[in-house]
């Protein structure tokens, strides 16, 4: 039994990573209607940042806060360069152009940190473990979800509780409509699309500690974050939270259940939620 | 053109210095993965083959050596089409370096009837110098089986009964699995269970660890390299497993190349390789020593392999005078004294018989991580699986 | 509509072919495998613009295609014995029903959702065959033998002539492909890519017509993957693998999709730039993005849309007519 819940928190670990991740690049879609493939670049940058603040003042909260903040920088410049005069050319043409900043983005992390991995540890105020009906459970795994679910959480609460939220549910609905009610679209879309690379940054520096910091992470959180994404339906919040889940679920139990399919569990469920439902599960808009 | 141009350049300068002392030029094709996921250890071969080639390029008198690079990335085709090149339009007299096991399948075939001699500094997969060897197929690194097969043995003898295992799912990670496990067993351990995690896609380790650890084995076998290694082990230490399920590894899993991102999680573990960085031999002091002053690193189980790649290459050139025949038949014959201890190329495989460490991660007095060897397996040589190249 | 013989899109087609027999009678042998390689991603791309520039519908899964014909082919030689003569058809018409169970399963997705559908396929297939011991697994398959021409005087084994035969087949996909999109059944489909529901309206089967066109795309694709697979004489599961299917996506959007040379142009251009940047930087990943980038800033329709609207403006500029309007105007439509 305490064998199913210890996997069950796994899988609902894994979730909060690729909601923190696949969170900015669901909203950006919804809201712009840009697919932004270098979206896990941010992930990756925040990674890298934060290492480089923890090296400078070895201090993990600072390291912590600074690193989704710097990780902005560059999401300021690809919305400047790149997605702000991409936002009408389709999607055909946001696909190659933000594929093609991904690939830039992983030659300047090896130019800048190097090829070899690097070591981000644990802080060690959350680095011990407690006990789960018997099995020890590391603590910082467990913090990973409360951080994940306080973000969903407050993202609701801003969405759907404040001015600000409201905007951006407008602008979500219909653009046009929400222009002429008076939203300052082309403040709010820079404001959002940075805010969804910062949240990036958040996963990255908080999965540095589990995982290892290498140039490629940027570009194997992508299709786990696509695939999120699409299952819940393109721009939803809740329709993010459920997408993870499910793919948080069925990454877990897919390989402990069926060793022989794991990492085809994820694409099956892709493929069953698409063939059965084409728009995604929560869509933003129907 | 461009490949012409230095052609040209050494015939006038051979015709120029027409006589018994006319000194050669020998080309060595360097096939290493410089992007992609192995991009650093195509850099760290590259480096110990570069010091190779200044310690032991003596022995070709006035002859030189020059190197041409060629990345490889992690295909197969990629691999394939820069092998071919090599071959037919820079003419190169051997070819060196690999690290994937893939690459080293797709070229396999062209470099065979292509005659060209092979120097493999990485890719151990156990076919290559089994029923698919090859004559002009020489491996100075080591095969799959050869570092898994002694920690199987290990185990059994140090009175371990049950234990699981957990690799990537892809050839090298069944060959390591499988050859501990065939050893493991002959010695009276049982293998509860195998898991083979998605390759290159695994980050997250920690349902494979729960599930490990809910068989309740003695022991935890595994092999990673690179960044999953880092994960994993990480992963591994933060579940709190060291203390109910010790780890056995194969010994990239905490390579000095990574061993830093690692950090403590590397404590206690037990490895097997064939390479220990702190082995105290005069090659071993002269090699560590010259790495650090040009790279300011330990050098890695990787480097050595470049370095002894350089090495074989300037003997066998020196004694075959870069007939490709007589340059394998010297192959075959060299004896090395190397930083990793005494090695020679097996003549019925082709693939090189060598020590087997087995070590611990320990933390020495100052702090920092070094190994400990525990036992040494010497003259490990795989069997002939299929190859006959003696007779 | 699509008029193959509209004179921009024949002469960049002839330019194309002109240089591809130029290069392997003249080329070195890297040149050579590099236009082997082109050829692959050329019949490949022109398969994705079958779906992409007539349906509008942008695939991440050619991997799958591509890499079944290549796996069946090799399969069927080296594990069957059979003859390439036998394996090449079987290899193309397997991938054609792989094309059209993935056409029958994604009927009712559209734009993002349709690549991201194709793109699970693709994933899918992937893991199956790396995880097929019988298969070769992730060392793939090798010795796979190139189809025996001799009869006819032609020494496949020998690189210039296969580099000219694959450059040929390319031409011949081109042909056909196009004499196909210019008929009826091209003209449907550009119409379900401009407006399904008006199309339906019509009543006109969209579903029959996009799977059908998904079926035409996969085999075409397998025969890429026949091509790769006599070209390297070796299969590896990475042709299944989605970033595979990215190479063939970017290269044909690049170029310009709906044209059919748009892809052929795209794929030239991304595999010498790749080889030629390869050859002084290891980061050569940045020099492609960065083409990737500029390719997008001269245009979202890729360079042979912008090669288009070039040549509109320059015909309007020396024929300065009165009033200036011409109505009839082949590329524009295309």
């Amino acid at each position: 039994m305490s064998y199913w819940i210890v996997q069950l928190l796994n899988a609902v670990q894994a979730s909060m990573l690729l909601f923190l991740v696949a969170v900015g690049l669901g909203v950006v879609f919804g809201l712009m209607n840009v697919v932004n493939l270098a979206h896990g670049a941010f992930y990756a940058f925040g990674a890298y940042l934060g290492w480089t603040v923890l090296q400078a003042t070895g201090s993990f909260p600072l390291a912590f806060l600074l690193a989704p903040a710097l990780t902005g920088l560059p999401g300021l410049a690809v919305y400047a360069l790149a997605v702000a005069r991409m936002q009408r050319a389709g999607h055909l043409a946001q696909v190659i152009a933000t594929l093609g900043l991904l690939f830039v983005s992983v030659e300047a992390l090896r130019a800048l940190w190097g090829d070899i991995p690097l070591e981000f540890p644990v802080p060690p105020a959350l680095a011990g473990s407690v006990d789960i009906l018997g099995t020890p459970y590391p603590v910082y795994r467990l913090s990973v979800v409360a951080l994940g679910l306080a973000v969903a959480a407050l993202l609701w609460l801003v969405l759907s509780r404040t001015i600000a939220g409201a905007m951006v549910r407008a602008a979500v609905d219909n653009v046009e409509m929400a222009a002429a009610l008076g939203v300052r679209t082309g403040l709010l879309f820079p404001v959002v699309f940075v805010l969804g690379c910062a949240l990036a940054g958040l996963g990255g520096v908080v999965a540095a500690p589990l995982l290892s910091v290498h140039p490629g992470m940027g570009v194997e959180v992508l299709v786990p974050a696509l695939v999120v994404v699409v299952v819940g339906g393109l721009g939803s919040l809740q329709g993010t939270l459920v997408g993870a889940l499910l793919v948080g679920l069925a990454d877990t139990f897919g390989a402990v259940m069926g060793p022989q399919l794991s990492g085809a569990a994820v694409y099956a469920l892709l493929a069953a939620v698409l063939v059965l439902r084409p728009g995604g599960l929560l869509p933003a808009r129907s | 053109m461009r490949a012409l141009l230095p052609a040209v350049v050494s015939v006038a300068v051979s015709v120029l210095l027409a006589g018994p002392s006319s000194a050669r030029e020998y080309r060595v094709g360097l096939l290493l993965p410089y992007s992609g996921v192995y991009a650093a250890l195509g850099e760290e071969i590259e480096a110990g083959f570069r010091l190779g080639l200044e310690h032991f390029g003596d022995v070709l008198g006035e002859d030189t050596v020059t190197v041409l690079k060629e990345d490889t990335e992690v295909k197969p085709p990629v691999g394939l089409v820069k092998t071919k090149k090599l071959v037919l339009q820079d003419r190169v007299d051997v070819l060196a370096g690999i690290v994937s096991s893939g690459v080293l399948a797709a070229v396999r075939d062209f470099v065979h009837s292509a005659k060209v001699p092979l120097v493999v500094a990485n890719a151990g997969n156990v076919e290559a110098t089994g029923p698919k060897c090859s004559r002009y197929i020489v491996r100075v690194s080591f095969s799959n089986a050869q570092i898994a097969r002694p920690m199987g043995r290990y185990m059994a003898e140090t009175g371990i009964r049950t234990a699981v295992a957990m690799a990537p799912d892809y050839a090298a990670g069944h060959q390591h699995v499988e050859a501990m496990q065939a050893a493991f067993e002959s010695g009276g351990g049982r293998m509860l269970a195998a898991t083979y995690t998605p390759f290159g896609r695994t980050q997250d380790f920690a349902p494979y660890l729960t599930q490990a650890q809910a068989t309740g084995a003695e022991a935890l076998f595994a092999f990673y390299a690179g960044s999953e290694a880092i994960a994993f082990i990480k992963q591994y230490a933060a579940f709190g497993l060291r203390g109910t399920l010790p780890l056995y590894a194969a010994g990239y899993l905490n390579s000095r190349l990574t061993l830093d991102a690692i950090g403590d999680a590397a404590v206690g573990s037990i490895n097997s390789l064939h390479y220990v960085t702190t082995l105290d031999t005069p090659e071993n002091r002269r090699f560590q020593q010259a790495f650090r002053e040009r790279h300011g690193r330990i050098a890695s189980e990787y480097a050595v392999q470049g370095y002894d790649a350089a090495h074989l290459i300037v003997e066998a050139l020196a004694r075959s005078k870069g007939d490709p025949e007589a340059f394998v038949d010297a192959a075959r014959e060299v004896r090395f004294a190397s930083p990793r201890g005494p090695w020679y190329i097996d003549p019925a495989t082709n693939n090189i018989v060598q020590n087997i460490y087995i070590y611990e991660i320990v933390k020495d007095a100052t702090g920092q991580l070094v190994e400990k060897i525990l036992k040494v397996y010497e003259e490990e040589r795989d069997p002939p699986n299929g190859c006959d190249l003696a007779g | 509509m699509f008029r193959l013989f509209d004179p921009l899109r024949t002469a960049l087609a002839l330019l194309l072919f002109g240089a591809g027999v130029l290069r392997a009678l003249t080329g070195d042998v890297f040149a050579l495998e590099i236009l082997a390689e082109t050829a692959v991603f050329a019949i490949a791309a022109m398969a994705f613009d079958l779906l992409a520039g007539f349906s509008r519908l942008v695939s991440m899964g050619h991997g799958l295609f591509v890499g079944t014909g290549a796996y069946v082919y090799a399969g069927l030689t080296v594990l069957g014995g059979l003859p390439p003569a036998a394996a090449a058809p079987a290899a193309v018409l397997g991938a054609g029903v792989a094309g059209l169970l993935v056409g029958l399963a994604t009927v009712r997705t559209r734009d993002v959702f349709f690549l991201m559908a194709t793109l699970a396929f693709g994933q899918m297939a992937h893991v199956f065959v790396l995880r097929s011991p019988a298969l070769g697994g992730d060392d793939g398959l090798t010795g796979v033998p190139r189809p025996d021409l001799s009869a006819l005087g032609v020494d496949l084994s020998d690189g210039r002539t296969f580099a000219l035969a694959a450059v040929l087949l390319a031409a011949l996909v081109y042909l056909l492909l196009g004499r196909l999109l210019a008929s009826a059944f091209g003209r449907t489909l550009l119409a379900i890519g401009a407006d399904e529901g008006r199309v339906r309206a019509l009543g006109i089967g969209v579903a029959r017509h996009r799977v059908a066109a998904a079926a035409l795309s996969g085999a075409v694709a397998g025969l890429a993957g026949v091509l790769a697979a006599c070209h390297a004489m070796y299969v590896s599961p990475g042709l299944f693998h989605w970033t595979f299917s990215g190479e063939v996506l970017t290269m044909a959007l690049v170029g310009g999709v709906g044209s059919l040379v748009g892809p052929v142009l795209g794929a030239a251009l991304v595999v010498e730039l790749k080889y030629a940047v390869a050859a002084w930087t290891a980061h050569w990943g940045a020099v492609l993005g960065l083409f990737l980038v500029a390719a997008v800033w001269a245009g979202g329709d890729g360079i042979y849309g912008r090669i288009a609207r070039a040549a509109r403006a320059l015909r309007r500029r020396l024929r300065p007519g009165p009033g200036g309007a011409h109505v009839r105007d082949g590329a524009g439509s295309a």
